[in-house]
């Protein structure tokens, strides 16, 4: 049924939880994963997301560091495959609205489900929902599997 | 990964598509696919001062509401059975369908929850139906949104 599931990740805990559910979705379904990373887009005036420096660096220097950081949270999701034998393989991109680059990272990729966390980075306390994963569900064209 | 499937409905035709989708994937799980109704709660309806004549007794409200989930959950039962799928149904009278939701999915044991993104008030209003975002908010399980 899910031959392809978009695992978006924004390297929070919550989001390890999810990569492990859905390479073992993945396994039992003998489809394969898509590991997602969105980072921030380069503003010259800064803004308030502070995951990334990026203050008084140039464009090019904002998308090596961005980059670093997509290899890394991804990377994250190339090991966990790799050690359960789910083929993967993982893109990220830079965005204001994560959840406008989830939704179309799943009809690009061909994905049939997307696999995500109720929250990220920004944890629990504020909302009952986060904020993205409410987004993704609200414009996604595919199911979306939702876990704590 | 998944024994026991939730499948709350409404009679929808957003419903029936979650049911599909449960049954398919109860069936590549070896699962049970578990389909739940909750009905309205009897209530008298009293405008201002006035009992309108024509009202149900609880006895009658309970017997409407037991045809419809006969009705709602055999869709549930037949689609089971076309794909060779365990199925068990049950239904309750509550004023809060996620709350009622979410018990079941305790009390059945089950390990994930297919809903609809929408259900029988339509897509129209909402992004996301108000009871499936509060499963969503409230599940100890993953939930499987359809649309």
């Amino acid at each position: 049924m899910f031959r392809n599931i978009l695992v978006p990740t924004d390297g929070s805990p919550l989001s390890h939880r999810a990569i492990k559910r859905a390479i073992q979705l993945a396994k039992e379904q003998k489809g394969r994963v898509t590991g997602y990373y969105v980072g921030p887009t380069w503003k010259p005036k800064g803004g308030d997301d502070d995951s990334i420096a990026y203050r008084m660096i140039s464009p090019q220097q904002h998308a090596d560091i961005v980059k670093r950081a997509a290899d890394r949270i991804l990377n994250a999701v190339k090991k966990a495959s790799e050690k359960a034998g789910v083929p993967c393989n993982t893109a990220y991109s830079m965005g204001d609205y994560p959840y406008l680059k989830i939704v179309e990272a799943a009809k690009r990729n061909g994905c049939d489900l997307i696999l995500m966390a109720t929250h990220g980075r920004r944890g629990i306390s504020r909302l009952l929902l986060g904020s993205e994963t409410t987004k993704v569900l609200a414009h996604s064209t595919v199911p979306v599997m939702v876990c704590r | 990964m998944f024994k026991n499937i939730l499948v709350p409905t409404d009679g929808s035709a957003p419903s029936r598509k979650a049911i599909k989708r449960a049954v398919q994937l109860a069936r590549e799980q070896r699962a049970r696919v578990i389909g739940f109704y909750v009905g309205p709660p009897w209530q008298l309806p009293v405008y201002s001062e006035y009992v309108p004549p024509e009202v149900m007794s609880p006895k009658d409200h309970a017997a409407a509401v037991k045809k419809t989930a006969a009705r709602y959950l055999g869709a549930v039962k037949k689609a089971a059975a076309a794909s060779g799928v365990r199925c068990k149904c049950a239904y309750v009278l509550g004023a809060h369908p996620y709350d009622e939701i979410i018990k079941a999915a305790r009390r059945y044991r089950c390990d994930v929850i297919v809903i609809s993104s929408h259900g029988r008030r339509g897509i129209s209003r909402l992004l996301l139906g108000s009871e499936t975002t509060k499963v969503l908010a409230h599940s100890t399980v993953p939930v499987l949104v359809c649309r």
